[in-house]
């Protein structure tokens, strides 16, 4: 048994109460600190309470732990970190996401455009569309590799596929939900075809087509893991497999934290396009989330429930 | 109906005269009717208009008599189900950046700047000059310092500012305006209403003007169509003949005042 894990619960319960009578940015900062060192520390506790001694037919006892602890986590990753596999292999995944992802993007936001601007384009391409949609890209596995072989193409090929859909159902959501007032006006300063397009349906659906792009690289970012296992023998999908493979379970969990992790990166990236001059109209304000959470704490709505 | 003398090849329904305007706008039993599920609802029943060049107009009708689908019609943006609509003697055949719009909604772009936004109509100008005007009318409407600014980031009333400064940089013959003050409040709308009319006084543009407040059309127009719904039809077109600044304290303004509450069959004695 460790004690460390307690200090930390009560460190991050410290942390919870402080950060209540600290101004901004404190709790911005501290909060998400101070969960996630709970998370860790509750993860620690799971493993310790989890693991029980067999006692084995030759009459001996036998520890059986079911889950890696963080430390045994870190451990674990230790080589792949320092002969480099790690970086390689991330690389790799993120090489496939962003070849497959931007080929989707290219081909799914000029059909979203065409087919939520055009009512006859619309009502011929958007049945199978969402026939398609539903069928996990996973299904699509057996073809690829059977088409592309074990080769990058393959995770590629299915990358696409996975982003396409949220893309083009995005797109066309946000050009069909296009105020009728801005395409009016549009028309009345005499803007047509490719100029109206660039100027007037382009940005105002653009702030969907953002949302679209983020979902999509999030699912994307699923995909290859399982794309990986399968289609290809390198990545960090394939780290995954390889590892289980070797019944080295504590390189299973590294790599499944190294995939969380890289995930917050790739969506923090496109978050970073939603605070362009042309499409923060179409977001939600941080300030205004704050501002409005005063007001709900000043009329005592949020913080006491019961009252 | 009020014949006009024409400077410009005469439509054939406007006799000569010797008056100096010309008719801008002529409406010729206009009906509209919207199908339904099972019916047709009728929206405008044989509306005949005519305004002259130059002349503010009002539209004045309570909600839901038909006044967006009349202009939205004369502007070109729908079709009339019956009738005609013609413009300088030319059938009205689409939006035309000649007849600029100011709606209530703004209609303003939120993905550009104020500037950008003002200079939407003179995108195919030099560059030199397209800062001379679209610099012009930001000051005209009092947005000097906000160029760089979004529409997010400003009120209502300097959103309508620039939805004004965009349709003024055209140097469009006719302003089509649906509510243009309907969404601001009750102050702002008051100077905004005074500023629209201190740009018409030197411009002299047409104005079209849908309200359905009767002391905006009253302290605005020149004539108010009075509209009655269901089917929309043109109840009386009343005449304002007090010259502006029109002082609303007068027996006259009082009178008039009546006279459009009386054709709008509402009570206003409290
Ligand atoms: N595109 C449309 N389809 C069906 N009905 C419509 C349409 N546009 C307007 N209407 C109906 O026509 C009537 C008049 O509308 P509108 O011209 O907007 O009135 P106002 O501007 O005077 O308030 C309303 O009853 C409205 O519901
Ligand atoms: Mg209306």
């Amino acid at each position: 048994m460790s004690l460390w894990p307690y200090v930390v619960l009560t460190l991050a319960a410290v942390v919870f109460v402080l950060a209540r009578h600290l101004g901004d940015p404190w709790p911005k900062v501290l909060l998400p600190v101070g969960t996630a060192a709970a998370f860790v520390a509750g993860w620690h506790l799971t493993c310790e309470w989890l693991a029980y001694d067999l006692k084995q037919l030759d009459g001996t006892m036998r520890h059986i732990e079911l889950f890696p602890t963080p430390y045994q986590t870190l451990v674990g990753m230790e080589r792949p970190i320092v002969d480099g596999t790690l970086l390689r292999y991330a690389v790799a995944s993120v090489y496939r996401v962003a070849v497959g992802f931007t080929i989707a993007a290219l081909l799914a936001i000029p059909i979203g455009l065409l087919a939520g601007w055009h009512l006859r384009a619309f009502q011929a391409i958007n049945p199978l569309i969402q026939a398609l949609r539903p069928i996990s890209p996973i299904a699509w596995i057996p073809l690829a590799v059977l088409w592309f072989g074990v080769k990058d193409s393959s995770a590629v090929f299915l990358i696409a596929l996975a982003s396409f859909f949220p893309i083009v159902t995005g797109t066309i959501a946000g050009v069909r939900s296009i105020p009728l007032v801005y395409v009016r006006s549009a028309q009345n300063f005499g803007l047509e075809g490719f100029e109206l397009f660039r100027r007037v349906v382009l940005p105002a659906a653009m702030p969907q087509i953002l949302i679209s792009l983020r979902i999509a690289l999030g699912i994307a970012w699923m995909v290859i893991v399982a794309a990986e296992m399968i289609a290809v023998d390198s990545g960090l999908g394939y780290l995954i497999m390889d590892a289980r493979n070797a019944s080295n379970y504590d390189r299973v969990v590294g790599a499944m934290i190294a995939i969380g992790l890289i995930g917050v990166g790739l969506d923090y990236g496109m978050r970073q396009l939603e605070t362009f001059d042309e499409v923060r109209w179409g977001f939600p304000k941080e300030s205004e989330a704050v501002r409005n959470w005063n007001i709900r704490v000043a009329i005592g709505g949020s913080v006491r429930l019961d009252k | 109906m009020s014949s006009k003398a024409s400077v410009q090849p005469s439509p054939p329904h406007a006799a000569s005269s010797a008056a100096a305007t010309a008719t801008k706008i002529v409406v010729r039993a206009v009906n509209k009717t919207f199908a339904r599920k099972n019916d047709e609802l009728v929206v405008l029943q044989d509306v005949n208009l005519d305004v002259a060049e130059g002349e503010f107009v009002c539209l004045l009708g309570p909600s839901g008599c038909g006044k967006s689908t009349l202009l939205n019609i004369i502007g070109g943006f729908d079709a009339p189900t019956t009738g005609t609509v013609e413009i300088d003697g030319e059938p009205v055949r689409g939006p035309n950046p000649r007849r600029v719009f100011v709606f209530q909604e703004y209609g303003i772009f939120p993905w550009a700047s104020v500037w950008d936004n003002v200079a939407l109509g003179l995108r195919d100008r030099p560059k030199d000059e397209q800062h001379r005007i679209v610099d012009h009318y930001i000051e005209l409407v009092g947005l000097k310092g906000f160029e760089r600014a979004y529409p997010a980031e400003i009120s209502g009333g300097m959103k309508q500012r620039v939805a004004v400064a965009r349709a003024l940089a055209v140097s469009p013959d006719v302003i089509f305006m649906d509510e243009p003050l309907g969404a601001l409040d009750s102050l702002t709308r008051l100077s905004m209403r005074a500023e629209i009319l201190r740009i018409w006084q030197q411009e002299r543009m047409t104005i079209l003007f849908v309200t359905h407040d009767v002391d905006e059309a009253l302290q605005l127009a020149d004539r108010i169509v009075v509209m009655s719904p269901r089917p929309g039809r043109i109840a009386e077109i009343v005449p304002v003949e007090m010259s502006h600044p029109r002082d609303v304290g007068t027996a006259e303004y009082g009178d008039a005042k009546n006279r459009l509450y009386e054709l709008l069959g509402v009570s206003h004695q409290f």
